[in-house]
Formats: structure tokens, sequence, C-alpha cells
């Protein structure tokens, strides 16, 4: 109940519009009760002879549905506005709520779940607050005001045409109930279906490859039985219910024509009132199921504001304090002190973790896979927060400083290296958009993407990312990196950023970044030695600790794990010699 | 005067799908909701919708287009549900029957009954009129079930038929075409079908059906009232279809207003950690509002269309109601009408108004359902290229030796045409590999290592020359069984969804566990595979995402030596790993290679050094063969790659 009053809240913006449309929704209704009773009035004066009293029930019918026309063209347009309105505030609050959220929500939540947070449930909100609230009201006031006449007309003749009322609402609401999970189901197994198509369609050169077609066939048609079995559930609730609201209704009329008949005839009941009845009745069948599926509405929101409430009501955690001052000036020196971090109580992904890096300075940081390189260099543009210790930029704890001013300090390039459904001079401008095109395309150079980018379709202007052109990983991370330099950050952190070139363009882009690098402090994480080799000194990682520190040639003495990686790293690199166009050409083998 | 038409609305809209949240306005009573596809040509305007419309009614008459062709096509999908078909039209005209009766008898109940003081004769027409709505009911369910069956049976039917035309396809045709678009055609287009075969034809006969049976049924009961009836019709039907026509495009940019921001959303919540790190939060949030904005704006133009609509359809049910009174009136007072009838007619108004809108609605759905049509008839009539020669034979077990033959190759296809800026990918290559021998191919890119691969799996044929196994051309032989002694371990070790054992037994289904196991352990995946909670029997995920890249790598290892291949075509992975993955992919791959011919696009110094020959491609052509040790020694190609990477790895 409490969410029903809090989601009622994102109307209060809106109050005097929404009171508004629901009174020209109940004028409108009056008018609608309004003509049968008009019709049954005319029905009378044919039966009694009164011939002047025709043209003007027939003017008062037109009277009222042309009021009637006015209402309701007002009342749909204040209640659409205020619908929209609503969709509208409900989108912005809750992506900007996500935008305020800290980088750890979201590796807790799966992207699919708060997409259908932001889209179906704030549909399904959306509609309640904009039609589902006048609907109801509307409809529960048409039967309201329908039965009070009729009850005035014969009282024990409305109580037994109305009978069914509560029929066809409950019935109505369980349909509604019933159908719901089931035309779900129908979209979650055609979900299935595509992803099976998918699977085939990616797969076909391995299919091909093992002569695999008819056993493809075989779990595609299972596929498509799913989605056939689930549709023909979902339209025999739909064949069996839909017939059913029409039909208990017909039983009040059935009721209302032998008795109401039989009444006339003997004369309890003027023909037109029995009219009248009749039109009511037929009249009353709308909102008879519609109260039914309002009621759904609303349970529905309940539920979906439900679940978005869980997303807004989690502040985020990780945010400037009141006080935050910005980081202050310095040339990048970056200190770990005692750093454990844990993600959500977990195993520690870092534990004591001390460390200093002087500001100009280049650090490599190696290590198996889940030592904890990609979580220390997430601490220090505050991505996350340490669990214990401090994490300190040019003097400043980072959790003292304003958080903006900070990230604006460091850049990034991962190894996945996203790129934005944007132009290719908006990916690399990204950081800073109001940097120059010369400043794009000498960030692009040094990082050994200009020549490529030269020969896309439209050049710089060439749209790339999802629903651009598909970009290989050599030329993303190539992309990425010049993004980073745009950004003319204090500290720069390439983690595992070359990976997907080959040797010839990393010694490029290596030549580029010695360049970039000149006066930042950079922190590198690392597989390859080449990389490695960029770096001042290395910093050994395993199993979140730090292991080691110090020179190549030091550290190959000391460290067996290092011996292993460099020996490795050493074998790794030949023949890398494709770049990536190629590579995805061949991955389709 | 609604209760029919509320019945029958129920019974023929999907109720359901249009309370869809995500697609349907709650106050657009039956908007469309067919998805949209990728290439969704504007939204005509008013006056060229209109325009549109009597073109394409045209074409349809003429059968330009070849829509006739394609529309008895889709029929002829329904013939072998000709049995359900039929009964399916039977309770439809039943049910027809039996909506139309309920205003009559309520008519004859007034004049027959209660005007002629006849309780007998009131109860009998009460008793008809009661068993007509129980054949109402039942006539329906039998019609909605029919429809929902018989039209899900065909969509299925056609489903499996592009899916087995597909397959059918060379990997030429995959290469050229997106997935995504290929896709779209068996979900999206087949979908968009759904509402044509379904709601489409069955709104198409059982409205102009009732309209039918109203327009007889009043000028039976009445020829000068009909006629003044009838007054309403033009003006609903030629503003419903004006409606129609707009709203149709005002939707359709409402659904492509929040196309972009579902994408836009899934956007930056998949790039999170670069919005974080470089803190630009604000643009975002700026680029959501205005996207926000421009969906608001689509959104009021539905507003504006169906708050001028919907109120002035009953506004005319209103007028028409008038008319009925006041003309009608004068007749019975003058004693040329019955009561009854008049009740009658007010009742039958609503039933001659509900078809006619839901007519007018039917042009969108046929203008989707026939693009998608199209787009489906364009895969289907794509013949497959590189199909076997009527005389191709079965290879039996290969020794598995490779012969390339003065091969030519250009992907721009056709005859001698080499590519457009005149490269062949393939220029004269004769090479010759011995049975069971491991060739490495090495080159720059671009030089024609996959190309090469990718001819000898007969992906492709080649404009000139020929490619031989065991002294036959590929050409001769079933593509299916020659793929069948063949191994291909593509870069990325793509998996199906299922379990790990089923992606082992891929190629073998009927494969042992006893085989699927010692395969796993001789490329060294069974470490990883026992240490999981299930085992061989762990769900790996579309595409394999649930395991770690070198797993999957260990995985398709696995797989093609289960399938004992005779001939194996490798990409070798340059993905990083960790040292320990690194060295049993290693191992494992020395055993997969082992007493096999092999075809290795290298990447490893390793895996170089141990191949029986090595290749070294240079556009398109051969520039070097022997082992690195001969090719060191020459001071070639080879060598210069080698010592680049000394250089760079010092």
């Amino acid at each position: 109940m409490t969410t029903f009053w809090r989601l009622l809240g994102f109307l209060r913006p809106y109050r005097r519009a929404v009171v508004g449309s629901l009174v020209f929704a109940w004028l409108a209704m009056g008018m609608t009760v309004l003509i049968p009773w008009l019709v049954g009035n005319a029905i009378d004066a044919i039966d009694n002879q009164q011939r002047p009293d025709m043209l003007p029930l027939a003017v008062a019918i037109v009277g009222a549905g042309v009021l009637r026309l006015g209402l309701t063209v007002i009342r749909r347009l204040i209640a659409g506005k205020v619908s929209v309105a609503v969709e509208f505030d409900l989108r912005e609050r809750i992506y900007s709520h996500l935008q305020a959220l800290e980088l750890g929500f979201f590796d807790s939540q799966q992207t699919g779940q708060l997409m259908s947070r932001a889209t179906v449930d704030l549909q399904s909100i959306r509609f309640f607050l904009g039609y589902g609230l006048i609907f109801l009201t509307q409809n529960a006031l048409t039967l309201l005001l329908a039965g009070a006449v009729m009850f005035a007309i014969k009282p024990w003749l409305a109580a037994l045409a109305l009978l069914p009322v509560p029929f066809v609402v409950l019935t109505a609401a369980r349909f509604n109930r019933l159908s719901r999970p089931a035309v779900q189901e129908v979209q979650q197994r055609i979900a299935e279906l595509t992803a099976e198509a998918e699977e085939s369609v990616s797969g076909i050169r391995i299919v091909k490859a093992f002569a695999r077609e008819q056993h493809m066939l075989g779990r595609f048609r299972g596929s498509v039985a799913r989605v056939f079995d689930q549709n023909v559930y979902s339209t025999r609730l739909r064949a069996f219910y839909s017939p059913m609201l029409g039909f208990i209704p017909s039983l009040g009329l059935a009721v209302v024509l032998l008795i109401g008949g039989r009444q006339v005839i003997t004369g309890g009941m003027t023909l037109g009132e029995f009219t009248a009845f009749y039109t009511y009745l037929v009249i009353l069948v709308g909102p008879m199921r519609m109260l039914g599926m309002t009621l759904g509405m609303a349970q529905r929101a309940v539920a979906s504001g439900n679940r978005m409430f869980e997303i807004l009501d989690r502040s985020p955690r990780i945010a400037s304090p009141p006080d935050a001052v910005p980081l202050p000036r310095g040339a990048g020196r970056v200190e770990l002190h005692g750093v454990t971090l844990r993600y959500n109580g977990s195993e520690p992904a870092l534990t004591d973790v001390n460390l200093e890096v002087e500001a100009g300075r280049t650090i490599a940081l190696v290590g198996p896979t889940g030592s904890g390189k990609t979580s220390l260099v997430a601490l220090i543009a505050r991505l996350y927060d340490p669990s214990e210790g401090e994490v300190v930029v040019d003097g400043a704890d980072v959790r003292s400083v304003d958080v903006r001013s900070l990230r604006r300090a460091i850049a990034f390039v991962a190894d996945d290296s996203f790129l934005f459904s944007a132009s290719v001079s908006e990916n690399i401008a990204y950081a800073r958009p109001d940097a120059s095109r010369e400043e794009v395309e000498q960030a692009a150079r040094r990082a050994q993407a200009h020549g490529f980018i030269e020969r896309l379709p439209e050049g710089y202007d060439t749209l790339v990312g999802e629903r651009g052109l598909t970009l290989s990983g050599g030329q993303r991370q190539r992309i990425a990196i010049a993004r980073a330099l745009v950004a003319d950050p204090r500290i720069l952190i390439l983690d595992d950023a070359t990976s997907s070139v080959d040797a010839t363009t990393e010694a490029e882009i290596k030549r580029g970044l010695a360049e970039a690098m000149e006066g930042r402090t950079t922190l590198v994480v690392a597989h390859r030695l080449s990389t490695i080799s960029l770096a001042d000194e290395i910093v050994v990682m395993d199993g979140g600790r730090i292991v080691d520190q110090g020179t190549h040639d030091e550290l190959l003495d000391r460290s067996p794990l290092y011996a292993e990686i460099a020996e490795f790293g050493y074998e790794d690199v030949l023949f890398l010699q494709r770049d990536l166009e190629e590579r995805e050409e061949v991955a389709r083998l | 005067m609604s209760r029919i038409s509320e019945f029958r609305a129920g019974r023929r809209g999907r109720l359901g799908r249009e309370e869809d949240p995500a697609t349907a306005d709650p106050e657009a009573q039956g908007s469309d909701v067919a998805e949209d596809t990728e290439d969704q040509t504007n939204q005509p305007g008013r006056f060229a919708g209109t325009l549109l419309l009597l073109r394409d009614l045209w074409r349809l008459i003429r059968g330009e287009d070849q829509r006739g062709r394609k529309l008895r096509w889709l029929l002829g999908l329904l013939r072998p549900y000709r049995i359900q078909v039929g009964l399916m039209m039977v309770a439809l005209l039943i049910a027809t029957a039996a909506a139309l009766a309920p205003p009559y008898l309520a008519g004859k109940a007034i004049d027959d009954g209660i005007r002629a003081d006849d309780a007998g004769a009131l109860t009998l027409i009460v008793v008809i009129f009661l068993a007509s709505v129980v054949v109402l009911w039942a006539a329906t369910y039998a019609q909605t079930y029919l429809v929902g069956w018989v039209g899900q049976r065909a969509l299925q039917d056609l489903r499996e038929r592009i899916y087995t035309h597909l397959q059918g396809m060379s990997i030429g045709f995959f290469t050229r075409n997106k997935p995504g678009v290929l896709i779209s055609r068996l979900t999206n287009d087949v979908q968009a079908l759904d509402s044509l075969v379904t709601d489409g034809v069955v709104t198409l006969f059982s409205s102009t059906l009732t309209l039918l049976g109203v327009i007889v049924i009043l000028l039976a009961l009445d020829v000068p009232l009909a006629l003044v009836t009838f007054l309403t019709f033009p003006l609903l039907a030629i503003g419903s279809v004006i409606f129609r026509i707009v709203s149709g495009g005002a939707y359709r940019l409402t659904r492509e207003k929040i196309a972009n921001i579902t994408a836009y959303l899934q956007e930056t919540l998949s790039g999170v950690r670069v919005v974080r790190s470089f803190g630009r939060e604000d643009r975002h949030l700026q680029r959501m509002s205005e996207l926000n904005e421009e969906n608001r704006v689509a959104n009021m133009r539905t507003v504006y269309l169906n708050a001028s609509y919907f109120p002035a359809v009953e506004l005319l049910s209103a007028i028409g109601t008038a008319a009925i009174i006041l003309y009608g009136g004068y007749q019975a007072l003058d004693g040329k009408v019955e009561i009854g009838v008049l009740v009658a007619f007010i009742g039958y108004l609503q039933l001659f108004f509900d078809p006619i809108q839901q007519i007018s609605q039917l042009y969108t759905t046929y203008q989707q359902g026939m693009a998608a049509l199209d787009k489906i008839f364009d895969l289907l009539d794509t013949r497959p290229d590189l199909v076997d020669k009527p005389d191709a034979v079965d290879p039996a077990r290969l020794r598995g030796e490779v012969q390339l033959d003065d091969v030519w190759f250009s992907y721009a296809g056709g005859g001698d045409a080499p590519d457009a800026d005149g490269d062949w990918a393939l220029a004269g290559i004769d090479l010759r590999i011995p049975a069971g021998q491991t060739l490495a191919l090495v080159g720059e890119t671009g030089a024609g290592k996959s190309t090469l691969a990718k001819l000898v799996a007969r992906f492709y044929d080649p404009q000139r020359g020929r490619v031989l196994v065991d002294d036959r051309d590929l050409r001769d032989l079933r593509a299916g069984s020659l793929r069948s002694q063949l191994g291909i371990v593509p870069q990325e070790g793509f998996l199906f969804s299922g379990t790990i054992r089923d992606n082992i037994a891929f190629g073998r289904p009927d494969a042992s566990e006893e085989e699927i196991r010692s395969a796993a352990a001789a490329v060294g995946a069974d470490a990883f595979v026992d240490r999981l909670a299930d085992g061989f029997a762990t769900e790996v995920g579309e595409r394999g995402v649930h395991l770690s890249a070198g797993q999957r790598q260990l995985v398709a290892f696995a797989r093609a030596l289960l399938a004992e291949p005779r001939i194996l075509i490798l990409d070798e992975a340059t993905s990083n790993v960790d040292v320990q993955t690194e060295r049993i992919i290693e191992r494992g791959l020395e055993r997969l290679l082992l007493g096999r011919t092999a075809i290795v696009i290298a990447h490893r110094l390793s895996t170089i050094r141990r191949a029986g020959r090595i290749v070294v491609l240079e556009h398109g052509k051969i520039v070097e063969t022997g082992t690195h040790e001969e090719l060191m020694e020459a001071g070639g190609a080879y060598s210069r790659l080698y010592g680049d990477w000394a250089e760079q790895a010092a």
C-alpha cells in the first residue's frame, strides 16, 4: 500500500490536471449515461403519441453528444499530457539515479534487469498513473451512476440486472492475472527462439564444418515448438475468458428482457423505462470488464513500483562529500596505504596493498589473472572505495575530493575498449567535447589510429559503436587510447590496452605512448614484455597482494613468478602480425 | 450499444498484447503493435498515405509487385490445415450470425412480446436470446482457438522452412549478410506476418460479414430508416481510414523514439565503466533528456490524434442515434415503423460502426505484413550457391593429402574478375600438403592465410584452378561428407549453448561418455572441467560465455579431436590467457595436430617451430616455404619477421 501512495506521489506536480481530467471524465460519463435515458424518454414519447417531444429529445441527444465530445477531447488532452509528462519525469528520475550510482552497484546487477526496470516497469507505472486511475474512477462512477438511475426506475429489477457485475469484474481481473504471465512467457520463449536463431547463424561455420545441420534444425524445431505451445495456451485462455466476459452480462440482459418485459405487459413499467434499462446494461458491459482490467493494471503498477523503488531507494555509495574540494593541483603522485578491497563482502580482491608512485613515473602491474591488478587501478579513480586503508592522489584522500574533478584528472584505457554509438571524433573527444579537430587528430596519430580512421567511409565522422560501423578490437583499442590522450590526464591508466593489436602496430603505439606519457603518472596493466618494457618499475601481484617490486632485471633474478610471466610474454608476441579485421574474418571460419 | 462490440473486440483483439505496456497505448483501441523492422521507411503524410493506399490497392488488383503470388503462397501455408480452416470459417459464420441476433431479438421482444401483450412470445424470444448468446460464446471460443492454432502452426512451418533454406546457403552468403538481418527474418518478420495471418484474416472476414449482415438486416427491417442510418457510413469510413494512416505513422514514430531511448539506455549501462571513469555523467543525462523529450513530443502527437478521433466517433454515434430517433420516431408516431424496430436500429448502430473501424485498421496490418513477406521472399528466392553436383560422390575415409593447383580467388566473385581494386586474394597458389603434415601459414595482414584455409574447407570455390583432396577436386565431392572428415577450430572457440558434453560431442553425437572424457583428457580440458560443480554437465551459456577464453579454446580442441578429422584447419588464438592455461593449450594443441594433416594459421613461435613446414604468404602469393631452420638460413621474409619480433621482445 505504501508503494501505491508513493506512486501517486509522482502525480503531485500535476494534481490540478489530474483533478481536472477526473472531473471532465465524470462529466463525460454523465453524458454517456444521459443518452440512454433520453432514448428511453423518446421511446415513451412515441409510445404515448407525444409528437412535439420528439424534436427536443433528438436535439438533446445530439447536444449531449456534442457536450460529451468537448468533455472527452479535453479529458483526453489533459490525461494524455499528464501520462506523457509522468513518463518523462519517471525516466529522468530513474536515469539520473542510475547515473549517480557507483560502479559496484552495476557489478551486482544484470544489465537486462536494469533495462527492464527502466522500460517495462516504467511503462506499467506510467499507464496506471496516466490512464488507469482515470479509467478506474470513470468506470466505477459509470457503474454507480447507471446503477443509481436503474435503481431509481425499478430497484429490484436493477438489483437483478446488476447481479452479474461482480462476476464480470472478478472474471476480467482473473483473466488479466492469468493472461499476463502467459503472454510474457510467449515473449520469453520468442526471446529464446531468437537466441537459438542467433547462435545458429553466428555459428554456421562450425555447424557446416561438422556437418551438423540436421542437429541444429532439430534444436531450432524444439524452440519453435515451445513458442507454439505457449502461444496456443495463451490463445486458449483468451478464447475462453474473452467471450465469457460478454456472456455473463448477457444473462443480466436476458433477465431484463424477460422480467422487465413482463412488467411492461402488466403495466408495472413503461416501455421507455424498459428500453433505458436495456440500453444501460448494454453500455455497462464495457465499464465492467474495464474495471477488472484496471484493477489488474493497478496490481502490476504496484509490483513494478516495488521493483523500481528498490533501485531509487538504493542511495549512491560513492559520492563527493558535501564539503568536497576539487582535487588539489599536483603532478599525479599516487599512494595506497594499507588498502584492502572486498567486493560485496566476498574474499578480498586486494589485501593490505601499499604502493607509492612518484609523479611522472610509469609503473607496470603484472601477475596472473585475478591477482588484483584491475582492482588496484580502479581504486585510484575511486570507481570503488577500499574496505580498509586509503588512496591518496596528490596528497588528498580520494574520498575527500570532488569525484568528478578526480576522474577528470585520470584517463583509462581498458582492454574491452567500449565505444559509444557516435562518430569517431566524438568518441575520441569524449572526455573533452570542446577539443578541436586538430587535437583529436593529434591524439589519433599518437595512438596509431589516424591511418585507419582516414580510410573509414566517412573518416572521423564515421559512426561507430553498437549502432554504427563495427570496428575490430585493435581499432577500438587504438581509438580508446586516443580518447584517453585527449583527456590530457595527470594519471594515465592502461589496463591491458594493447592486447588486441599486432606487434608492429604495438611498437608504433608504444612510440606514441612514450611521448604521451611524458610528464604523466602512468600505470600499465600488462601481459606482454613489450608493454612491460615501457615501465620505469614493475610491480608483481599475486592473490591480491604486491609480492615484489623492482626493475626487469632485478625481478628476473629474484621473482620466479615474474620469470615465468616474462618467459611466456616473450613467446607470445612473435607472429601477432594481423590486425583484428582479419582476425574477425578468420574467427568466422 | 456496445455490448456486442465489446464482445467482439475482446474476441478479435489480442487482449494480452494490446495491453502490453511496452507496445500499446490503452487509449488507442487496438493500435498496431507489430515490431519495427530494421529498415522502416519514413511514414507518409496524410495525403501521401491516402495515395499510397490507392496505389497499393491498384497494384493488388492488377497483380503487380507479385503480391498476389506472395499472398497465394502465404495461403498455401494453410493448406495442410484446411480442415481446421474450414471449421474455423464455420465457427466464424456462426459467431457472426449469433452476434447479429441480440438487437433484432430485443426489437422482437418489444414488438411481438411486450407491445403485443404476449408473455408467451416474450419468454420464447428470451429463450432464443439466451440460446444465441450461448452459441456466440461457444462459436467464438472455437473460432479464436482455431485461428490461433492454425496461424501459429503455419508460422511454425514457415520458420522451419526459412531456417532450412538458410542452412542450405554457403558460408559466402553468411559473410555477405549481417547476422542480425538474417535472424530478423526468422523472428521479427515472421512475427509481423502473425498479425496478418491471424488478426488480419479474421478481421477481414468477420468484419465484412458483420457489416453485410447489419446492412441486410437493417434493409429488411425498414428501408428508409436504413438509408438514414447509412448516411453516417462515408463520414466514418473516410475518417477512419485517414486516422489509421496518420496514426500509423505517429505510432511508428513513438516506437522509433522509444527504441532510441532503450538503445541509449542499454549503451550507457554497458559502458558504465567508461562513463564513470571519465566522469561524464552530465553529458549522458543531457542526451537522455533530449531523447526523452523527443519521445514526449512523439507521444503527444498520438494523444492529439486519439483525442480527435475517438470522441468524434462517439459523437457520430450520438448523431446517428438522434437521427434514428427523430426520423424513425416520426415514422413510428405515424405507425409506419414499430418501436421495436427503432430499438433494434439503435442496437445495430454500434454493430455497424465497429467493423468499419476495424477494417480501416487492416490496411496497416496488411502493409506491415507485406513488407515482412517481401523480405522473407527475397531470402527464399535466393538460390543456394555451392550446391553439390548431381553426380557428387561421397569420399571414403580420406588419407588427407591436400593440393592447391594454380588457385586464384577473389572475394568479388564471379568468373575471372578480380577484386574491385584489381587484387586477387589468392593469386596462383600451388601447394601440396602430404597426408599427416602440419603446415603453418605465416604472413602479414591480408596476405591470404585465412582465405587459403577457407578454400580448403570449401567455404568458397576458387575462380581459377583446383583444390584437391586425395587427388579429387572438392567440387566433385559431397560437401557434407567432406566436412565430416574436416575439423575446424576457430580462434575464439565458438561454442553452442548446452553442456560441455554436448559441445564436445557436437561432431559425433553418438560418442560414448568414455570417448568424450578421453578426448577432453587428451587436450588437457579435463582438469578444469572436473573442477566445475557439474563437470561435463555444466551449461556453457550462449556462445560459451560462462567459460573463459582459454577454457572455450580447450573445449573446441576436444570437440575437434573427438570428430577425428583427417584434415584439421586451425586458427590459433591470440587472446591473452594466463601462463598456466597457455601451457595447457600448447600441449592440447600438440596432441590435436598429431597424426593428421593440419593447416594452422599460426601465431606462436612454439607452434611454428613444431610445424613440418612453414608457408609464408604475401599479397596472396607464396613467397617462401620450408622449416624454421631452413627459412632462417635463407634470410628472406620469414627471417625479417623474426628479426622484427626479436627486436620487439628485447
